[in-house]
């Protein structure tokens, strides 16, 4: 899932929180996955380095990215 | 011996006759405009003519004709097809122009013809009138439309550039990502960015991208630079591929003050490409403090979800509670009035007043009349403090 589809799927999971008339155990198993989401969320934001790559089509639909010096 | 001979060894010169000098050696027409071409294009290199353009008519080839005159004179003028690539769009009549070409000799006709191969309109005419054609169509297709315009992610992690590999907008762009977020990886899909291959490069470029699916959003852009070189980015495909692209494109061409037809479809327009890519990232403090309210908000509403769990478990206690109370209220009413109903038909009560019962002493059933005795058997009489055995004595 992307960055920034955890951070949908985590907005969508604050709401239903929100909302009234949700079973406790369905609130519990939509906080797990939630806390689940920063965590993972979180680890790409720290990742280390992101690197600078060149896109090449070695043949049609067959991607490559190389490294660029950057 | 000799000298008689040097008249005879002379060769025989025969009678000079000068081409067109004489009706008997008139030349034809095609060897006139024949040399008459050879001796314009001699004399002239290509130049630019100046002159305003009347009589315009493209044809059905696609060649375009026209004149270019001014107050006392005229010349005709034609583009060829294949010669009008570098020419942004036609001349309308009346247009002031300088059209750059070679002066020659049509034989079809025996006029005089610049065969044009470029042509800038006074006051950038020319660029304006493309610009406004290509902007005109992309209109009516609702490429232009602000409500086609997509939002930019909020947090991309793969920035895809389309531009030069060694170009100063890459530079930049690296710089500027670099410092804002260093996690976020720039993925360049390389192209020309000028040149006469250029537009159909840049739609590879972006097509690429957009195949490889993996980036979040994408900057096309290259320096500034004259607006020829810009020219690329006003091309009607470039646009095209622009407003078709699967993910947020955002335009950074140029300098501050070049426009461009990109600019116009992308989703977002950004001044240069630095600005491009600062549109492009937000700064990684701020996506982790928009990290922290997300996780923030995600406690505050489980909490008030277990909150409210709380209390309905104590009211679910409390009612418990209640309804258990009142049972056994209930029941400690039932009991007492079922005793003492059960207390009033109790022959302990009889035998407390004095009378006793007589039972069988092994059985215990009572032995209520003088048929269920024995005369010779024990049988048991109960008082109001205990059991004594008795023995029934014959009287007769």
């Amino acid at each position: 899932m992307s960055y920034e589809a955890q951070l949908q799927r985590l907005e969508e999971i604050v709401i239903e929180l929100e909302g009234d008339g949700l079973p406790l155990d369905d609130a519990l198993r939509l906080f797990e996955e939630g806390i689940d989401l920063l965590r993972g969320a979180s680890d790409e934001l720290t990742r280390a380095e992101g690197r600078v790559q060149l896109l090449v089509e070695r043949a049609e639909g067959v991607f490559e990215t190389r490294d660029m010096d950057g | 011996m000799f000298g008689n001979s040097v008249e005879a060894a002379m060769p025989v010169v025969a009678p000079i006759v000068i081409p067109g000098a004489s009706p008997e050696s008139a030349v034809p027409v095609a060897s006139l405009t024949e040399t008459a071409r050879a001796v314009v294009e001699g004399a002239l290199s290509p130049l630019w003519v100046r002159g305003e353009v009347s009589d315009f008519k493209r044809h059905r080839n696609g060649h375009w004709y026209f004149c270019l005159r001014d107050a006392t004179a005229q010349v005709r003028c034609v583009v060829w097809s294949r010669g009008q690539r570098l020419i942004p769009t036609s001349p309308d009549d009346g247009m002031e122009v300088a059209a750059y070409g070679q002066l020659t000799v049509y034989p079809a006709r025996g006029d005089l013809h610049l065969n044009v191969t470029a042509m800038e309109a006074r006051g950038d005419g020319l660029w304006r009138k493309a610009l406004e054609e290509t902007r005109l169509r992309l209109d009516r297709d609702g490429l232009l439309a602000p409500e086609r315009k997509r939002a930019l992610p909020t947090a991309p992690l793969r920035v895809g550039v389309v531009t030069s590999p060694d170009g100063a907008a890459l530079r930049d762009v690296i710089a500027v990502i670099r410092r804002r977020a260093p996690h976020i990886t720039i993925v360049v899909s390389a192209t020309a960015v000028q040149g006469v291959g250029a537009p159909a490069q840049i739609c590879d470029a972006i097509e690429r991208v957009c195949r490889w699916g993996r980036a979040d959003v994408l900057i096309i852009g290259r320096g500034g630079g004259a607006r020829e070189d810009l020219w690329a980015f006003n091309d009607e495909l470039v646009a095209r591929a622009i407003a078709a692209a699967s993910i947020p494109v955002i335009s950074g061409v140029g300098h501050e003050i070049d426009i461009t037809i990109a600019d116009l479809v992308a989703d977002h327009r950004a001044a240069t490409p630095s600005a491009a890519a600062e549109a492009a990232v937000p700064v990684r403090a701020d996506m982790f403090a928009a990290l922290q309210s997300k996780a923030d908000e995600l406690r505050e509403a489980m909490l008030r979800r277990t909150s409210i769990a709380r209390g309905d478990l104590e009211n679910a206690a409390d009612m418990l509670r209640r309804t258990a109370e009142l049972d056994a209220e209930r029941r400690r009413a039932r009991m007492s009035n079922v005793a003492g109903r059960l207390n009033a038909l109790s022959p302990l009560a009889t035998l407390a007043r004095g009378y006793a019962v007589a039972r069988d002493i092994s059985d215990r059933r009572t032995l209520a009349q003088v048929a269920d005795f024995d005369p010779d058997r024990l049988f048991t009489l109960t008082l109001r403090d205990g059991d004594i055995v008795a023995r029934p004595v014959k009287q007769s």
